[in-house]
């Protein structure tokens, strides 16, 4: 079988079911290739090589046996490094967790190890997933497959990476203010922020808590459906978990969009942040690929994204401070810059502009509602450029901030980032869907048929 | 926020080692807090309330 990294998850639990392959043969595929190419992209921070192969020997035994553990059987993970997994460090990237040992798995990768998968090991983050590309940190930052002088995105930076490297075929990211989307628009990758609640962030380091989410990503959109699929579900013991009904992401996949009606939020990205020409032109392809295959446009207005960044930073660095102040106090010095900046700002919100926050939280939630009862589903920019450098500070600092996946942390809702296109320069565009809250199926079934017209699931940077 | 005031904020944090040692990044911290409450419409219906509310728990 040729090119076993390139496969989807879809492809290789099925080869696998009908043992047409062996999982022992994916892992090693998978782990030449990471030997090869993981000193040049920095994706992992752990890799977890021999305890993987070994679950890879018991899964084909246990296949061979006729025991089928679940939907995941045999296929890798990666698993972002501030999610725990049971005997292997959770450092988050920072020196400051260098020794943590995490005794169990968090709910998700524990779900995940239900359905069979195998975690292949930890990747790199932004320290404490929050910053940016750090080169002050025991770790060098992940770099972008398309181009190693650019940034993959994050803070699921390794995620985002790997993926799109064809390292394993799906991850965990995180995301507080756009993590798992990030890189899922930098890398060229599908990243799914599901409905807050719906997956549990029990044994994940919180960075927000009531921001925080956990997500699939994966190279395809029905691969994350699948994931999600596993990770999905309510957690008695996770204060933010919802008891809905969670499941059957996959049944609208190949619906199409005929009907459905899809408001198009431009002033993100013409009016409040003016984007990148090209990034603008793949957005509007895709708006009138959608119309072509049957979806209705319009056009919806919400409050200007300025201003749903500010919400979520001052909630984000208030609910950060409330977890880091200690270490910020005692041992500033061993985090890196970008970190410490960032995560020291909370020291000098005070109670009351949280709490103004969230009000106004409640009425960009109300927003969202109300434009959502007109329209199935939300379109926007995810990034409003392409990925910077890595190496330019400036271009970092100047990039970062320019995107549009921050009001989705503010109120909720899910929100799935996917390619649009690639650039002049051959990088990863990207485009953003939003849902009602819990429909992530029809997030999906949008999803979807934008990679089928547009065929992002067969576009992979050309590495050596 | 002028430069005694980011001390004085920063001193009640505990922040002083950091102070000592990181003043550009203490500084840009408060920047950056600063800048972000700015651009909030405070709701001007003093019964607005603040998301998420208080709930019950139950199962914890």
């Amino acid at each position: 079988m040729n090119d076993l990294h390139w496969m989807t998850v879809e492809e290789a639990t099925q080869a696998i079911a009908a043992r047409k392959l062996s999982p022992v043969e994916l892992m090693k595929a998978l782990l030449e290739r990471i030997g090869r190419l993981d000193p040049k992209l920095n994706t992992f921070i752990r890799l977890d090589g021999d305890a993987a192969m070994d679950a890879a020997m018991a899964a084909e035994a246990e296949i061979a046996s006729g025991h089928q553990r679940g939907a995941l059987h045999g296929v890798p993970v990666g698993i972002k490094d501030i999610i725990d997994v049971g005997g292997l460090p959770t450092t988050c990237h920072s020196k400051l967790l260098v020794d943590n040992v995490a005794s169990a798995d968090a709910v998700c990768v524990s779900r995940l190890r239900g359905a069979g998968a195998i975690v292949l090991g930890k990747l790199s983050t932004h320290e404490f997933a929050i910053g940016g590309p750090s080169f002050d940190l025991p770790w060098p930052p992940a770099r972008n497959p398309w181009n190693t002088d650019h940034h993959p995105g994050g803070s699921s930076s390794g995620s985002g990476s790997g993926l799109a490297a064809g390292l394993f075929p799906m991850a965990l990211g995180s995301d507080t203010g756009g993590s798992v989307r990030n890189p899922a628009s930098a890398c060229g990758i599908v990243g799914l922020k599901p409905t807050y609640g719906l997956v549990s962030r029990r044994g994940v380091f919180p960075l927000s808590f009531t921001l925080d989410h956990v997500g699939p990503m994966t190279r395809t959109v029905a691969d994350n459906a699948l994931m999600l699929e596993i990770i999905a579900g309510h957690d008695p013991l996770d204060p933010g978990s919802v008891a809905a009904s969670a499941g059957h992401y996959e049944t609208k996949l190949e619906r199409g969009v005929r009907g459905l009606r899809i408001g198009y939020i431009r002033h993100f990205h013409e009016e409040d942040m003016p984007a990148d020409a090209e990034v603008t032109a793949a957005l509007e392809h895709v708006a009138s690929t959608l119309q072509k295959l049957g979806a209705g446009i319009r056009d919806v207005r919400l409050p200007i994204l300025g201003e749903f960044a500010a919400v979520n930073r001052v909630i984000l660095q208030s609910e950060a401070w409330a977890i880091h102040g200690q270490w910020l106090r005692e041992r500033p010095e061993d985090y890196g810059q970008l970190a410490r900046r960032r995560l020291m700002s909370g020291a000098f919100l005070s109670a009351g502009d949280y709490v103004q926050a969230g009000r106004r939280r409640l009425e960009m939630i109300s927003a969202v509602e109300a434009a959502l009862r007109e329209v199935d589903i939300l379109l926007c920019a995810s990034a409003m450029d392409p990925p910077s450098r890595i190496d330019d500070p400036a271009a970092v600092e100047r990039t970062y901030p320019r995107q549009a996946r921050t009001p989705f942390n503010v109120t909720g809702h899910p929100a799935l980032a996917m390619m649009s296109g690639l650039s002049s320069s051959g990088l990863p565009l990207s485009v953003q869907f939003v849902g009602h809250n819990f429909a992530e199926a029809t997030l999906f079934q949008v999803a979807r048929e934008w990679e089928r017209a547009a065929g992002t699931d067969n576009s992979h940077p050309r590495l050596v | 926020m002028d430069k005694n005031t980011v001390e004085l904020l920063a001193r009640r944090a505990g922040l002083d080692k950091a102070l000592a040692q990181f003043s550009d990044d203490v500084a840009a911290a408060a920047k950056q807090a600063s800048d972000a409450v700015a651009k909030i419409k405070v709701p001007v219906d003093p019964r607005a309330e603040p998301w998420p509310p208080m709930r019950v728990g139950t199962g914890l």
